[in-house]
């Protein structure tokens, strides 16, 4: 059980560029084993750019990302594949190969990465599709689906091997109420039966308060405050209770530059 | 991980201890599909297993379906921890003849 | 003024970072060639869409441009009594030129605007990160199996042009004009060397790799693409590809002309 709270994957200084614009400033994180982690921010916060050099599709500009002892930046190839296997991401729009059956796509890191029998790799696809509730669902293509199912396709696919860490990219966006709920739970159950570190990018607030252990807030590129979801409750920083609040940006109004706005350039 | 096997009455034992995962699950397969082709049914043993993934679920089903073809019978005894979960969670705890130890085994 | 030469060096500067993006992709797809696990499988169906749904295509035109070349030639050449010759001239025309360009034109419209698209609409929806992300290679899985498909199938089809559009010419000049039908193969067989066998196939197969290479490239980094996204993003990129493929085509043509003549 002391494994538990070491540190699993640390974000060290980390800063992104999209051309001159700086997008993530000296970002510090850390994530330890078996924890839920929701990042959350609005949009433009940086969030996504944060995950996505998580996941090693970005390379940091400055600072660098750590699994354990792996720095990810200087690992080398097999190292990097080692680690790639131990994750497992389920992106926003499932992104499942088009040409290629639902099954297919989720059988395709088994098929790729091991040696197990077509038995096994088939029992074990229809055991993820039970668990998303998509049991039959198998040889339909992913034009044949509808976003929900996408996504829960797309997560089947990121659990097949059982990963140690499981990323999602907004788990929630598109999906009804009901089917939030849903995914709320499996992703606690996940990670009570399996172990799993969680880390979950997401604007959603009520999602958010249901799983995280921790969350950590970004605004404008700078992370705000980490802490349990009592601390962020609780927080005083403005930029936090706008978040939580949904209170939308005071936009100042100067009378005057407003109405020559509307009616500059007419006759 | 390692398995042996020992019996008890006309049922092989199989002893899995550690982890299975998709490094070793094959030679489970492997052992416990040769058992039940030989006609024996099979008594699975998880009181010594710390883990197991979903290739060793899959390999536990199909076992099953092999079994229930021939007549024969596939049971899971001393479930606990982390691997009680996985049987939860997947609902195969619905599916598999759970027993509490094999003593309670008596024919 | 000074804006008119910032916005000069904007392009060039971002011309040249594309022109260091397709190398670099080009580079990448053909070093993924030669990785382990090869997969017949996606080799063959790739090859299956390529040259199965061409051929219709490949058929008309090559029959056609046949057609017109002996009309043209024929026309030609009996103005200085040469008539005969049209069966040379129509396959040598084909065989050295307008097999491999004409093909690799029908090919740009069909195949290279398909797998644009099919590419840049994978980019949309973050497939290639997800095969990144599961350790599988993109270039590797979903590249490599297009661009050997494209080298394999090219001249093939490249042949099968030539040899309808020797049929076109025999149609025309054995059918229609006078000229006998044996004479016509013999002074095609005569004027056919393995040289310009070779030209055919080195051509086609330079064509496949710059059909293939810029129609994935351009699919591939769609999302460079500034002020568009989503759909209109693709179409664009598309446009692009074709007209690219085609122009840097007609490009390398000439220069393989002039070394192969």
């Amino acid at each position: 059980m002391s494994e538990r709270n070491l540190p699993f994957i640390q974000v060290k200084d980390l800063s992104s560029y999209y051309g001159d614009r700086e997008v993530l400033r000296k970002i510090n994180l850390t994530i330890n084993a078996g924890e839920i982690l929701v990042i959350m921010g609005g949009s433009g916060s940086g969030k996504s750019t944060l995950l996505k050099n998580m996941l090693g599709l970005m390379t940091p500009v400055k600072g660098e990302i750590r699994f354990n002892e792996l720095n990810m930046c200087q690992a080398n190839k097999k190292e990097l594949f080692k680690l790639r296997r131990s994750m497992g991401v389920a992106f926003q729009g499932g992104a499942l190969l088009s040409s290629l059956s639902v099954g297919d796509n989720i059988k395709l890191p088994l098929r790729q990465h091991t040696n197990l029998d077509e038995n096994t790799i088939s029992i074990m696809t229809r055991l993820k599709l039970e668990l998303m509730n998509l049991a039959g669902f198998e040889d339909l293509m992913p034009s044949e689906l509808s976003g929900g199912m996408l996504k829960r396709a797309g997560l089947a696919r990121a659990v097949i091997m059982d990963p140690k860490i499981l990323f999602f990219d907004e788990p929630s966006a598109g999906l009804d109420p009901v089917t939030s709920v849903e995914l709320d739970e499996l992703i606690l159950k996940l990670r009570k039966a399996m172990n799993m570190t969680i880390v979950v990018v997401t604007h959603e607030l009520e999602s958010a308060f249901t799983i995280a252990d921790r969350i950590a807030v970004l605004f404008d590129g700078e992370l705000v405050i980490t802490g349990t979801v009592d601390e962020i409750k609780n927080c005083t920083d403005e930029r936090v209770t706008n978040l939580i609040n949904r209170t939308p940006r005071e936009v100042q109004i100067d009378g005057e530059k407003y109405l020559k706005r509307l009616t500059e350039g007419a006759a | 991980m390692s398995f042996d096997c020992s019996e008890h009455l006309h049922y092989k034992v199989l002893h899995l201890t550690g982890e299975v995962d998709l490094s070793n699950s094959s030679e489970v397969r492997k052992c416990l599909l040769d058992i039940l082709n030989a006609g024996q049914s099979v008594i699975v043993d998880f009181s010594e297993l710390d883990y197991i993934d979903s290739s060793g679920m899959a390999t536990l089903v199909e076992g099953l379906n092999v079994a229930n073809k021939n007549n024969l019978q596939l049971m899971i005894t001393a479930t606990n921890g982390a691997p009680k979960q996985v049987l939860e969670l997947t609902r195969l705890d619905q599916v598999f003849t759970l027993v509490n130890s094999i003593d309670e085994i008596k024919e | 003024m000074f804006t008119a030469i910032e916005r000069l060096g904007t392009s060039v500067i971002q011309s040249l970072e594309e022109v260091g993006r397709m190398t670099q992709f080009l580079y990448r797809v053909v070093i993924s060639i030669f990785g382990r696990p090869f997969s017949f499988n996606d080799l063959l169906k790739q090859i299956a869409f390529i040259g199965a749904k061409s051929m219709p295509i490949i058929l008309l035109s090559g029959l056609f441009t046949g057609m017109v070349l002996a009309l043209q030639f024929y026309d030609a050449l009996s103005r200085i009594g040469s008539s005969a010759l049209m069966g040379s001239a129509v396959a040598t025309s084909l065989v050295q030129e307008l097999g491999p360009v004409m093909t690799a034109l029908m090919l740009i419209a069909r195949i290279g605007s398909a797998t644009c698209a099919e590419i840049a609409i994978m980019r949309s929806e973050q497939q290639f990160d997800a095969l990144t992300c599961m350790a599988i290679n993109p270039y590797r899985y979903v590249m490599a199996p297009r661009l050997l498909a494209a080298i394999i199938s090219v001249p093939l089809l490249t042949a099968i042009y030539n040899l309808v559009g020797i049929l076109g010419g025999y149609i025309v000049g054995v059918l229609f004009k006078d000229l006998n039908g044996a004479a016509y193969m013999q002074t095609i067989i005569d004027a056919i060397s393995w040289s310009d066998l070779r030209m055919s196939v080195v051509k086609s197969m330079l064509f496949a790799v710059i059909i293939i290479w810029i129609s994935m490239g351009k699919g591939f980094f769609v999302h460079y693409e500034k002020g568009v996204s989503g759909a209109e993003a693709v179409s664009r990129v598309t446009t692009k590809a074709v007209v690219s493929s085609a122009i840097t085509m007609l490009f390398v043509d000439y220069i393989a002309s002039s070394f192969l003549i």
